[in-house]
């Protein structure tokens, strides 16, 4: 138990020293440049200060100084470290008050150039001897002409009135030229003060040119450095988590497995080539599956409804339309049958996003409408968007229990199995359940017919639709269930002796469709998310265009797919393209459920097991690439659309 | 045709499939509450009954404590209660830094002006579609190395980070996570900020008053249900990260998050598939409090920024 509080005290501390500091840092960084407008001597004085400080501490704390190298107690350590910050820090700071209160240039450049020369002199005599540089004539004056003709450049281009870029290019080449290009510890003491006077005395003749600034420059100033106090912290992170990995993951695509040397764009090419990753051998078993001649039944049914449209719209297809059902079942139908006989791990993360985009937000959408206004709708709501509090992998394990499936001799401890076994008692059996159970299948059917047909009879043909599907479905069902043709529906088979046995599904075992039993894991969280958006949308949906509507006539089918739908497009658009963005990642459930095994792999887990347990980087930051760019598409709708936004 | 009239069977029948739409709609409900239900009914079950039948059969005598009480105190894998610690350890500061951070940035890009501040904005938040996938090699060789760079021409390696032995710490997870959060927040957070009265802007500024005392004391107090928005999003998604605090700790029992422990007993081929109930309810037990307490919150969240990436 003292462990556990050590933990919990040591966490809270770091977290609380940290957040301090950092906004210790914030807070005083802002204080200070608020007295660029107050009060410019002090902010001079301080700013210049703080610049000598930094400096000093640099120096003393990598111990390139004499004097910061010595031993003893903790203050004498202290003193040693610490006199030549806080001295550095005097000196420009008295420096930096003289640049901003004395306006005659000889003054100027004589306290500026000399003052700050000096102060390197000083400095750089007293670096340690390990430290000093072995200065080739040759390469400082190069570096120097080199810094100073970028400055030249950059002074040109950017029409400045001061010459201060080719001053600071000036000083900027030669520090490379005589602190980075050289040995170090092979040097004199007399070339390293000239080492750091020289860069020091070029950055003093820069202030010293540069006018003491007015109201409104200061202004500016303050607006400047503003933002780069702002946002600096934020780019600074974003730059170095986001934009520098990513750089370096797609140059490391192009490194082989130990990123020892340049491939090109093999790692690409061998993924491709993987048939665990592509496999188009079987397209032939595209046309014999039944999900195949589903579509075609629906691509048929599409064409006639389609030419009947035109002739009443003009539009072949239009946003609920009856065309459009047929279309976009057929479209469904058509990726599973092509996704269930074309296999490997690019296949399934196509699959994933179809079925998972377009079911969850087909899904979100219904559950949005139907509860739009009902008593209890906060209950209904809440109770379909709990999924997204809880964690993929959490969500993995709650499904891992729906699915279990067991031996067909034991009894089954998953709902799904138990249900489906269960059926299949029902389905086979003869006793007076099974009748039961039929006749009030064949009751709901009947029903539905009633209910199509009178909506038929009022002209109220869109009414009829959902009625006439579900009859169709529940008509199949009921034929199979009492045997018409077949052996009845369920969960069982019969075994070589005749007798009947429970078969459950094995759904996360038996490939392909192992696959989809995953996705709906997925679907059961994403579901509640564009359900809430869309929800929102459809009640910002204005009240005089429905009540227009109503007013011309409109049933409520045709005023939620004429008025309602064609509003919230682009709602479903940010839904459709942020749930293709978060599906082309999915990790966590193939992880835990199968953890890519089965047939089941997908780019993200097989990223990650190339990159960090077969540790080859390659092929890894290849497949972590091939993610990138199948987003880059929905990052540029995305920019787009702020584009138009604003 | 009056209301009363001709109330035949026909359309009684009608009349009550009128209700179907509703009646499915809560059927839904309920086969969206089953998963949920049947694994918290079967983590007070114990090992045998959850081998041997389903929940459904279960009974108020066969209620047990055990798979709560060995997890916390007895399992193989360490306990729950100190992956619980770690979770708070990535979640608390995971939630905290990027929103003082993203703060910051948003009201810059919001209320300062500067040259190119449209631009740099677009970029910054279009990062906000790129998977984590992809930045997660060369982090974590950051966290085990530090970073250096080989200058070309003059052939010396820079040290740009040194190695700070962040590998398998927390602070590896959250640093981590904060840089993700970021174009997100920024988002979000500027959304809001840009759409405050510019009036009060304009007034403070002729008073005199500095970007720090308006971002201060004006535009934080104004932007609190913005901040506890995200601040409810981001708590969330942190909580309940896997992937990231597996590549950057997985190896470290001292710093596993609460779904790497239940990740590794789901990963155990069914020893101790009796435990994953009670385990997977303990971890989701935080964000659902979070979650049903803050639920307007993060509503307002994901309708203000529903394009995170």
């Amino acid at each position: 138990m003292s462990d556990f509080l050590t933990k919990l005290f040591s966490t809270l501390l770091t977290v609380v020293v940290a957040v301090l500091a950092s906004g210790g840092l914030w807070i005083g960084a802002n204080l200070l440049f608020n007295q660029l407008r107050a009060n410019f001597v002090r902010y001079r004085a301080l700013v210049w200060g703080l610049l000598g400080f930094v400096g000093g501490v640099l120096l003393s704390g990598n111990r390139l100084t004499i004097a910061s190298t010595s031993d003893g107690g903790i203050i004498a350590r202290l003193v040693a470290w610490g006199w030549l910050p806080v001295l550095l820090a005097l000196a420009a700071s008295a420096v930096g008050t003289v640049l901003a209160t004395v306006s005659s240039l000889r003054i100027r450049l004589a306290v500026g150039a000399g003052g700050l020369g000096a102060i390197g002199l000083v400095a750089g005599l007293l670096i340690v001897d390990s430290a000093q540089p072995a200065i080739s004539i040759t390469s400082l004056v190069a570096s120097t002409a080199v810094g100073a003709g970028i400055g030249a450049v950059v002074y040109k281009l950017s029409s400045r009135t001061s010459s201060s870029a080719i001053l600071i290019g000036a000083a900027l080449g030669w520090m490379i030229g005589a602190w980075a290009i050289p040995e170090l510890g092979n040097g004199t003491t007399a070339w390293s003060g000239i080492a750091l006077m020289v860069p020091c005395a070029l950055l003093g003749t820069r202030s010293a040119l540069l006018r003491i600034p007015d109201q409104t420059e200061r202004n500016q100033l303050d607006q400047r450095s503003r933002s780069i106090i702002f946002l600096g912290p934020a780019l600074l992170f974003i730059f170095a988590a986001l934009v520098v990995p990513t750089i370096r993951t797609l140059y490391l695509s192009l490194l082989d497995r130990k990123s020892e040397s340049f491939v090109g764009i093999d790692n690409y090419i061998s993924i491709f080539k993987d048939p665990k990753a592509l496999n188009l051998s079987e397209w032939q078993a595209i046309f014999g599956s039944r999900l195949f001649w589903a579509a075609l039944i629906c691509f048929i049914a599409f064409v006639i409804l389609a030419i009947r449209a035109r002739r009443q719209t003009g539009h072949l297809v239009e946003f609920g339309s009856a065309s459009s059902g047929p279309l976009i079942a057929g479209i469904v139908l058509l990726g599973f049958a092509v996704f269930t006989a074309l296999r490997g791990t690019l296949i399934n993360n196509l699959w994933w996003v179809l079925a998972v985009t377009l079911l969850s937000t087909s899904f979100g959408l219904a559950i949005a409408v139907l509860a739009d206004g009902i008593r209890l709708e906060r209950v209904a709501k809440a109770i379909i968007f709990m999924p997204m509090a809880v964690s993929l992998v959490g969500a993995s394990v709650v499904w891992r229990f729906m699915y279990i499936a067991r031996d067909s001799s034991k009894s089954q401890t998953g709902v799904i199995n138990a249900l489906w076994v269960g059926l299949g008692r029902l389905s086979t059996g003869s006793g007076l359940p099974t009748l039961i159970f039929g006749l009030v299948v064949l009751a709901i059917l009947g029903a539905l017919l009633v209910f199509a047909a009178k909506s038929l009879a009022s002209g109220n043909n869109g009414r009829a639709v959902a009625p006439l599907v579900a009859v169709g479905l529940l008509g199949w069902f009921s034929w199979r269930y009492w045997g018409i043709t077949g052996d009845g529906v369920g969960g069982f088979r019969f075994n070589g002796s005749g007798q009947q046995v429970a078969a459950p599904i094995y759904f996360v075992q038996e490939p392909p469709f192992n696959n989809f039993w995953l996705m709906v894991v997925l679907i059961w969280i994403q579901t509640g998310f564009a359900m809430v958006i869309l929800s929102a949308a459809i009640k910002a949906v204005p009240t005089e265009l429905l009540e227009a509507a109503r007013v011309d006539g409109a049933s409520t089918s045709q005023i939620f797919w004429k008025v309602t739908l064609p509003q919230i497009s682009t709602t479903i658009g940010v839904v459709v393209t942020t749930l293709i963005v978060l599906v082309m990642k999915v990790f966590d459930i193939v992880k835990v459920m199968t953890n890519g095994t089965l047939g089941t792999e997908v780019l993200a887990n097989n990223m990650y097991r190339e990159a960090f347990s077969n540790f080859n980087t390659g092929v890894g930051a290849a497949l972590a690439g091939l993610i990138f760019f199948s987003v880059l598409p929905v990052m540029f709708v995305n920019i787009r659309r702020m584009q138009r936004e604003d | 045709m009056t209301v009363n009239s001709r109330r035949g069977p026909i359309d009684r029948i009608y009349g009550l499939l009128r209700s179907i739409p509703v009646g499915v709609l809560w059927l839904i409900v309920i086969v969206w509450s089953v998963p949920s239900v049947s694994l918290f009914l079967n983590s007070w079950r114990s090992r045998d009954a959850q081998r041997n039948s389903g929940w459904w059969t279960i009974k108020p005598g066969d209620l047990t404590l055990d798979n709560y009480d060995y997890i916390f105190n007895a399992s193989a894998a360490g306990t729950i209660g100190e992956s619980l610690i770690n979770s708070m350890a990535i979640a608390v500061p995971a939630t905290i830094i990027p929103i003082a951070i993203a703060a910051f940035a948003a009201y810059g890009f919001a209320w300062i002006d500067f040259k190119g501040r449209k631009t740099l904005f677009i970029a910054t938040v279009s990062l906000l579609a790129i998977p984590l996938q992809v930045a997660l090699i060369p982090l974590l060789q950051t966290y085990v190395n530090g970073a250096h760079l080989t200058l070309p021409f003059i052939d010396k390696t820079v040290t740009i980070i040194p190695n700070l032995g962040l590998v398998n710490t927390s602070t590896a997870i959250w640093l981590t996570h904060t840089g993700f959060a970021l174009p997100f927040a920024i988002f979000l957070l500027h959304n809001y900020m840009s759409s405050l009265p510019k009036d009060v802007f304009e007034a403070a500024r002729i008073d005199g008053a500095d970007h720090f005392t308006i971002f201060w004391r004006l535009v934080l107090p104004l932007s609190l249900p913005v901040l506890a928005a995200f601040a409810i999003f981001q708590f969330l998604w942190t909580w309940n990260d896997f992937l990231i605090a597996n590549t950057m700790a997985g190896t470290n029992p001292d710093a596993r998050p609460t779904t790497i422990f239940v990740a590794t007993l789901a990963g155990d081929f069914g020893t101790n598939e009796h435990l994953l109930p009670a385990a997977a309810f303990v971890q989701s037990f935080v964000p659902l409090i979070v979650f049903f307490a803050m639920q307007r919150y993060f509503v307002r969240g994901l309708l203000a920024g529903s394009v995170k990436g």
